[in-house]
């Protein structure tokens, strides 16, 4: 049998294999590019991009827990303008698809940062829109709880570029078939999901909270399951765009989990805090996955849970 | 920066819940200067989940040692680990100590564990025939680890004990109020340890007009620069990050 083809195609774009880094774990790209080959990776999606630079959040930012940890990095990034004329020229030639992800605290934010990052041509091949930071118009509810909300801000953000749309869905709500599907009558392209589920952890002997601003998003092993059933509930609902699947993937076979629930692509993001090539590895863990299973074309696994 | 695995040649139990580490197949750290550090993981699966940073303690011909202090679970596993036991590395990581000039005379201080980057600094130092003395602070004399091995190379060595158990009773900074009212000329401290001791070194050494460079910790997922949970509030930005603005600091940088 001849090598199983990894290449995948979505939202009009060419994956070399369906494997992509997630956002925040991997910085600007150049960061981990020595560790990590870029050229062995589907995709990467940058740290989320804000309009204005934003510092983050106070320290103690980070705390691991049982096969997990927790972040409130707070979405500290450089700011719009710094990453087109710093971060943009090392993307343009990284040798993979690149998503950009963005956010804003008003709808006027995500359509001005939509609008920067877009016709700026090889280096930014989609955006990835995160709805999953408060909306401060809106009392500070996030865009991406109410399905109403969610759906008008992919709607204005349609309108302001021509890019792939992908939209980064949040796990803390109740019912995220009717987020995803607003999104998608917003003009999605393709959803990504899940973003880190909220959590804490208290020092029991100090009785403090461990993480600076008390709650933060738990990533890592310990929320696959979540993931996963995500997935697939987005997936059963047919809603006609392709899904990223993201969430505790180490492995090869952690990724062929989430397309089998049916997600089209993935991202690794916790584990290449643990091993910086941890993307390349799942890339080619997943093809021996293929190989060993038979599988001709690493397609025919999206929604193939038996 | 690289990604390899190591494997355990020899490990110590030091007492007072110190572990020695020597590990081969480190080629990748014999660059690595005083204060750099290194990501490690000795355990399989995923829990555990992140890996722990330490600084370097010494190398040699494609070996690197490490000191670690078995608090959690994590450090608990790297400390028991065993010969041949495989140890995943990355690094060497961070910003190490400034280079010294011959004229400089470096005054290193170490607070407990705190005691790896500088040990690493002494050596460097007595190899490249520069002086250097090291003030070395504990709880207890049990926790003053290494300090044997140092004296038996010919380091100038003055050790403080809280409980007053081994050298002098008190706090390591007494010993440095002391040394920099004695003279401060060529002087550049170099300190490491609990960040109360670092603060009242960093002031020591302000008020006597010394350059002070310090070597903090933080919490860290990476490493490397990617996961930006390692800010440390700094003066003329909001954060520094200690993975690759630091681990070393100069003083007036940090803590605002």
């Amino acid at each position: 049998m001849s090598a199983p083809r990894m290449e995948v195609h979505a939202f009009g774009l060419r994956f070399a294999n369906p494997v992509l880094t997630a956002s925040g774990t991997f910085g600007y790209g150049s960061e981990l590019a020595g560790s990590c080959p870029l050229t062995a990776l589907g995709g990467l999606v940058t740290k989320g991009i804000s309009l204005a630079p934003r510092a983050g959040n106070p320290e103690p930012r980070i705390c691991e827990t049982a096969a997990g940890m927790l972040n409130s990095i707070g979405l500290a990034n450089v700011g719009l303008r710094a990453f087109l004329e710093e971060k943009l020229p090392f993307l343009r030639d990284c040798g993979t698809r690149v998503l950009v992800n963005f956010f804003g605290e008003t709808e006027d934010d995500y359509l001005r940062c939509a609008e920067g990052l877009s016709g700026h041509g090889p280096g930014i091949d989609g955006l990835e829109l995160n709805i999953s930071c408060p909306n401060v118009k809106a009392g500070g509810l996030e865009f991406g709880v109410v399905p109403e909300v969610a759906g008008r801000l992919c709607e204005r953000v349609r309108g302001a570029t021509d890019l792939p749309l992908v939209v980064k869905l949040t796990p803390n709500v109740t019912d995220v078939v009717a987020l995803a599907r607003a999104c998608v009558q917003g003009g999605a392209s393709g959803l990504s999901l899940i973003n880190t589920l909220r959590g804490m952890a208290i020092d029991a002997r100090t009785r403090r909270p461990r993480l600076a601003r008390v709650f933060g998003g738990l990533s890592g092993p310990a929320i696959k399951p979540v993931a996963l059933r995500l997935v697939h509930e987005v997936a059963r609902a047919r809603l006609g765009v392709p899904i990223i699947g993201i969430g505790g993937i180490m492995s090869g076979e952690d990724a062929a989990e989430f397309l089998l629930a049916g997600a089209t692509l993935v991202q690794v993001g916790t584990a290449s805090f643990v091993r910086p090539d941890a993307a390349a590895r799942v890339a080619e863990e997943l093809l021996g996955y293929c190989a060993a299973q038979q599988v001709s074309d690493v397609s025919e696994l999206t929604g193939a849970l038996a | 920066m690289r990604f390899f695995t190591a494997k355990v040649v020899e490990s110590q139990d030091l007492g007072g819940a110190y572990s020695w580490l020597c590990l081969e197949g480190c080629e990748a750290l014999a660059a690595a200067s005083p204060g750099q550090f290194a990501m490690l993981r000795g355990w399989p699966g995923h829990d555990p989940l992140l890996s722990r940073a330490f600084s370097v303690l010494s190398t040699g011909p494609g070996t690197a040692e490490f000191l670690i202090r078995r608090v959690g679970r994590g450090s608990g596993l790297l400390g028991a680990a065993r010969p041949g036991d495989p140890i995943r590395v990355v690094g060497p990581l961070g910003r190490g100590f400034p280079v010294a000039t011959p004229e400089v005379t470096e005054l290193l201080v170490a607070g407990g564990c705190g005691l790896a980057p500088l040990y690493f600094a002494a050596r460097r130092a007595q190899a490249e025939g520069r002086r250097v003395r090291l003030l070395y602070g504990a709880r207890q004399s049990c926790e003053l680890v290494l300090a044997d091995v140092l004296r038996a190379r010919g380091v100038e060595l003055q050790t403080a004990t809280e409980d007053g158990s081994a050298g002098e009773r008190g706090l390591v900074t007494a010993l440095l109020e002391r040394e920099l009212a004695a003279s401060t000329a060529g002087l550049r401290v170099l300190a490491c340890g609990p960040e109360p001791m670092l603060r009242a070194t960093r002031e020591v050494a302000r008020r006597h007009g010394v350059p002070c460079f310090l070597s903090l910790e933080s919490p860290m997922a990476c490493g490397v620069g990617a996961c930006l949970g390692c800010a440390i509030p700094a003066r003329d930005r909001p954060f520094l990050y200690v993975c690759k603005d630091g681990p070393v600091f100069a003083a007036e940088e940090v803590w605002p």
